[in-house]
């Protein structure tokens, strides 16, 4: 009788174990969500939860990867059949690359009406360039800045530079009071291609320099987008003893913590700065031109979209969610919670610094490589990234690394070829 | 009864034979055969002959990428032999000798190997962080400051970094075996050596050492397949492309980025990807045969 | 032997320094588990002013390390039970029975020796996905089980070869099935190969890295190892909580290191070291 007892209670310990409770009862449909925002976590949760108020039988969860990883987790994930049911996506050539070969479904004005309030221009980034059809509901434009200390910046007298030569007297200036002037660092091949999109557009002629080098005009050998790589290497006395072992938690760990005066890096920091230091008095600044009576060059780009795996079981329920993200009350949300430009039109910004960056893009460029040059591998990213690193490392000269990213790209760029 | 005993012998062998068939010959000869096909991400697309092999020699920056991973594999392998195996031979020398503590010794040498290569990886990247990591604050402290430098993020030195961590965490795996093997020299040659006056360093070299030599020709051959498999520590530590500028790219690395996606992109390039494991597969079985022969013939001499 | 004396205070420097340099890191990261970020970073070597458990419950419970710690022990202890299981039955076939081709078995799979199984990912990876077992637990166990067979059956055949002779026939004669034979006569004669065999792959398959990375992409069924890169992820810039996390994916194997120490030893080294 007991082993009976015991057998039937094993028996049922299994069978719950393998069949989870959907096969027994109603069961909300449950969705998974991945992203490679682990510090936005919380919002998203927030998020979700308003979202599954009003949608009882949805359940989402969130899960965050780390950003340097996730493409590839993303590609193995989906061409192994699986993946999540909704998918933060990047944009133009980081979407294409899921887009193309089918893995992402392809949304029309019918299923997500709310599109068609979207600029042109945000759309963009979320439209494959093999079929023209759109893959997502952009989330997010991001702009390349320069953050800096405000309490420091008062200590010494500081005022925000308005042109080159001010901004290294700047620098100089901090260093020579002991203070770390720039918290950038070169482990992550990243955050140097960041610190290219704020340097550079200023020197290498912004939009018009982008047209040329996309038309295949031009490649990445012009001297005016070497010398303008160039300007970065200026910068390495101000970043922080042993800059090349510097990553990006170092990076922001330095400039949260009142460590380093100023940060070079994008829009999307605004929020992560404010929820983890609410001491920290901190202002925006776009990169300083040569002169003062230049309107300087900001990069800016749609950030990425969200979107849906072609093979969901749960395409209605996927749906419904995309709709919520492409809805106003969402994007303020996401701009008021995280202090990131949502790419939802009529967001009203009510961040300082964000209300500030949002003056920069009347003079926007997009972000070279990620708008551009990111439609197959090598990407232009991929190779920027890696020769920076060895640029600020100083074992490639500017010369080389525009050498480098145009012999890589020739593979796949024809106009490239034989130039 | 001879038909229950062949029944009896299919039972005990088929598990194994299945199991083994499956998933390693199966997925092996199919290695060797994909690097033959075009393919377009996962999809396998007709027969394509050596152009896998074409791309990878003559498609920039592919060529270059192949032979910086592979010196960079010779380099973890030379520095390992020199750094990691020396040091284990020499303590291994030494707990021969029975010291004080011997087992407690031998004990914690060997506890690293334990430990995952991920919490490895990911502790010392913690400690050489330039700006929080305590070995520059230490140094520091110390008043060697001036050394104190960016260990990771450096070119020159990111690729040396790494291998001593990798030393850190198997020193104690050569040490356990070169102590075997000195132990199983036979006390009486020792001893007669001894009295005919001869000393300690002449006990080491002309006794200890040729002795020895089926250890190192293990030792050698397991470092030799470490080395050319290496791909935990690197990916940890400094991620899938190999940082700062490719510097420490080894074939491991090179081989998962082409075949599931660089960093930026998830594109995958599954036959040139075959093409890489195909490459690093005959060289890692060429030498483990030769090896191995190598090994039989000299235990064969001694014996 | 007056020369040994004169040296063992050298000897015995270098062993301790060895030591140190072993211990010094395990150490540092144990009591930097208890201290809050802020201290890691100013007073990285000095104890914790306050001895707190704060990051550990926080890992415990925030970063599902529970949860990856089961996944690592189902699917280690699921390996290693087929392995033994797979490898003591053919390596008993092999080691105690003449027939046609089991030369050629033997050989067959010591080749899995030198086969490295990592080069074939991708037709595994292909191969998991037309089995539908991709991103489940199965796909980690059955990679783990087959390519540890090879030393398995290698470690066990050897130890089959070494019992006498008589032992079998003279079961055989009393009549025993050919199975009680196995499992009550050879089995326990072979419980030190057993041991060892468990431990060389306890502890690989414990740690491995590379195929959940490819094959597990759900977080609740991350192994320990994958799990902790996503928890590097998740907690970055808040250096107590990694430390805490360090600490504690490594405390079940350095534990058990603790206790079972010499069998460890062996076994690890079991494919270098004769006996």
């Amino acid at each position: 009788m007991m082993r009976r007892l015991c057998t039937a209670l094993i028996a049922v310990a299994l069978f719950a174990t393998f069949f989870p409770a959907s096969v027994l009862g109603q069961e909300p449909v449950k969705l998974t969500f991945w992203s490679w925002r682990t510090e936005d976590k919380w919002v998203y949760d927030r998020m979700i939860r308003l979202f599954q108020t009003r949608n009882p039988g949805i359940k989402i969860e969130f899960i965050p990867f780390r950003a340097p990883e996730y493409a590839t987790i993303l590609s193995t994930g989906l061409t192994a059949g699986r993946g999540p049911d909704i998918i933060h996506l990047r944009a133009y050539g980081g979407l294409e690359t899921f887009a193309a070969p089918g893995f992402i479904a392809p949304l029309d004005f019918e299923q997500v009406p709310e599109l068609k309030r979207f600029p042109l221009q945000t759309i963009a980034g979320a439209r494959s360039r093999k079929d023209g059809r759109i893959y997502g509901v952009p989330f997010a434009t991001q702009t390349l800045v320069i953050f800096y200390n405000k309490k420091i910046f008062a200590q010494h007298n500081l005022t925000v530079p308005k042109t080159w030569d001010q901004f290294l007297t700047v620098m100089r200036t901090l260093k020579d009071k002991g203070v770390v002037p720039l918290a950038n660092g070169g482990k992550e091949g990243w955050t140097l291609e960041v610190l290219s999109g704020v340097i550079a557009p200023n020197f290498y002629g912004g939009t018009t320099f982008f047209e040329a080098v996309t038309r295949g005009q031009t490649t990445f050998r012009e001297p005016a987008y070497t010398n303008a790589l160039a300007k970065m290497l200026e910068l390495r006395p101000y970043m922080p003893t042993g800059f090349m072992g510097v990553d990006y938690a170092t990076m922001q760990q330095m400039f949260i913590n009142e460590q380093a005066a100023m940060f070079i890096g994008g829009s999307w920091e605004i929020g992560f700065f404010k929820a983890q230091n609410k001491n920290l008095e901190f202002g925006v600044f776009a990169a300083p031109p040569e002169r003062a009576d230049q309107i300087p060059w900001v990069s800016s780009y749609a950030d990425g979209n969200y979107g849906i795996n072609a093979k969901t079981p749960h395409m209605e329920a996927a749906l419904k969610f995309i709709r919520f993200t492409a809805t106003l009350e969402f994007g303020q949300m996401f701009t008021d919670l995280l202090a990131q430009m949502s790419a939802v039109p009529g967001v009203v910004v009510r961040n300082p610094q964000l209300q500030q960056v949002q003056a920069m893009n009347r003079k926007a460029t997009p972000y070279i490589m990620l708008v551009g040059f990111r439609w197959q591998a090598p990407t232009g990213s991929t190779l920027l990234q890696s020769a920076l690193q060895g640029m600020m490392a100083g074992t490639l000269t500017p010369a080389q690394v525009g050498e480098e990213v145009t012999r890589g790209l020739s593979s796949w760029i024809d106009a490239f070829r034989g130039r | 009864m001879r038909a229950g005993r062949r029944l009896w012998l299919a039972i005990f062998l088929a598990p194994a034979v299945v199991l083994f068939a499956a998933f390693v010959t199966y997925p092996i000869l199919s290695a060797l055969a994909y690097s033959l096909y075009s393919w377009e991400g996962i999809g396998r697309r007709g027969f394509a002959g050596l152009a896998n092999f074409i791309r990878l020699f003559t498609t920039f920056p592919y060529p270059r990428l192949l032979v910086g991973a592979f010196w960079h594999n010779v380099v973890v392998f030379g520095l390992t032999m020199l750094i990691q195996n020396i040091t284990g031979l020499a303590l291994a020398l030494i707990l021969a000798r029975n010291p004080w503590g011997a087992r407690a010794y031998r004990a914690i040498f060997f506890l690293p190997v334990t430990l995952s290569l991920v919490i490895v990886g990911f502790l010392w990247g913690l400690f050489l962080n330039p700006v929080f990591g305590v070995i520059n604050k230490t140094l520091g402290m110390v008043g060697l400051g001036a050394l104190a430098r960016a260990w990771l993020g450096e070119p020159e030195t990111a690729l040396i970094t790494l291998t001593l961590i990798n030393a850190w965490r198997w020193v104690g795996f050569p040490t356990i075996v070169f102590l075997a093997g000195i132990n199983a020299v036979p006390e009486d040659y020792l001893e007669a050596a001894r009295l005919d006056g001869a000393s300690e360093w002449d006990v080491t070299r002309r006794i200890i050492f040729p002795l020895l030599a089926p250890a190192v020709t293990i030792i050698v051959i397991l470092t030799f397949i470490g080395s050319f498999n290496w791909f935990e520590l690197p990916y940890v530590v400094q991620g899938v492309s190999g940082a700062p500028n490719r510097a420490t790219d080894v074939l491991g690395l090179l081989f998962y980025r082409t075949a599931f996606g660089e960093v930026d992109t998830g594109l995958q390039d599954i036959g040139v990807g075959s093409a890489i494991a195909v490459l690093m597969f005959l060289m890692l079985v060429t030498v483990s045969t030769v090896g191995a022969v190598f090994l039989r013939r000299r235990e064969v001499e001694m014996g | 032997m007056s020369g040994r004396s004169r040296w063992t205070p050298l000897l015995q420097a270098i062993l301790i320094a060895n030591a140190f340099l072993v211990l010094a890191p395990m150490v540092f990261m144990g009591l930097s588990a208890f201290k809050t970020t802020r201290e890691i970073f100013q007073h990285p070597l000095g104890l914790p002013t306050v001895w707190s458990l704060d990051n550990f419950s926080r890992v415990w419970v925030d970063a599902r390390f529970a949860l990856y710690i089961q996944n690592s022990v189902i699917v280690t202890a699921a390996s290693v039970a087929i392995i033994l299981f797979c490898g003591a039955m053919a390596g008993y076939a092999l080691g105690r029975f003449r027939f046609r081709g089991n030369d050629f078995l033997y050989l067959y799979f010591l080749s899995g020796l030198m086969l490295p199984i990592r080069l074939a990912i991708i037709p595994l990876f292909i191969l998991m996905r037309n089995l539908n077992l991709l991103d489940t637990l199965w796909s980690l166990i059955l990679i783990y089980a087959a390519s540890g067979l090879p030393s398995a059956i290698f470690i066990l055949t050897g130890f089959f070869r070494t019992l006498p002779a008589d032992l079998d026939s003279a079961a055989r004669i009393d009549g025993a099935s050919e199975w009680t034979i196995f499992t009550r006569v050879m089995l326990p004669l072979v419980r030190p190969a057993l041991v060892i065999v468990t431990v060389y792959n306890l502890i690989p398959i414990w740690n491995d890295f590379f195929f959940p990375l490819v094959f597990i992409q759900s977080d609740h069924l991350k192994t320990l190892p994958l799990g902790m890169t996503a928890f590097f992820g998740q907690y970055y810039t808040d250096w107590a909580t990694l430390f805490a996390g360090l600490t504690l994916a490594a405390v079940p194997v350095v534990a058990l290191y603790v206790v079972l120490s010499q069998h460890f030893i062996r076994g690890l080294t079991a494919g270098a070291v004769k006996g």
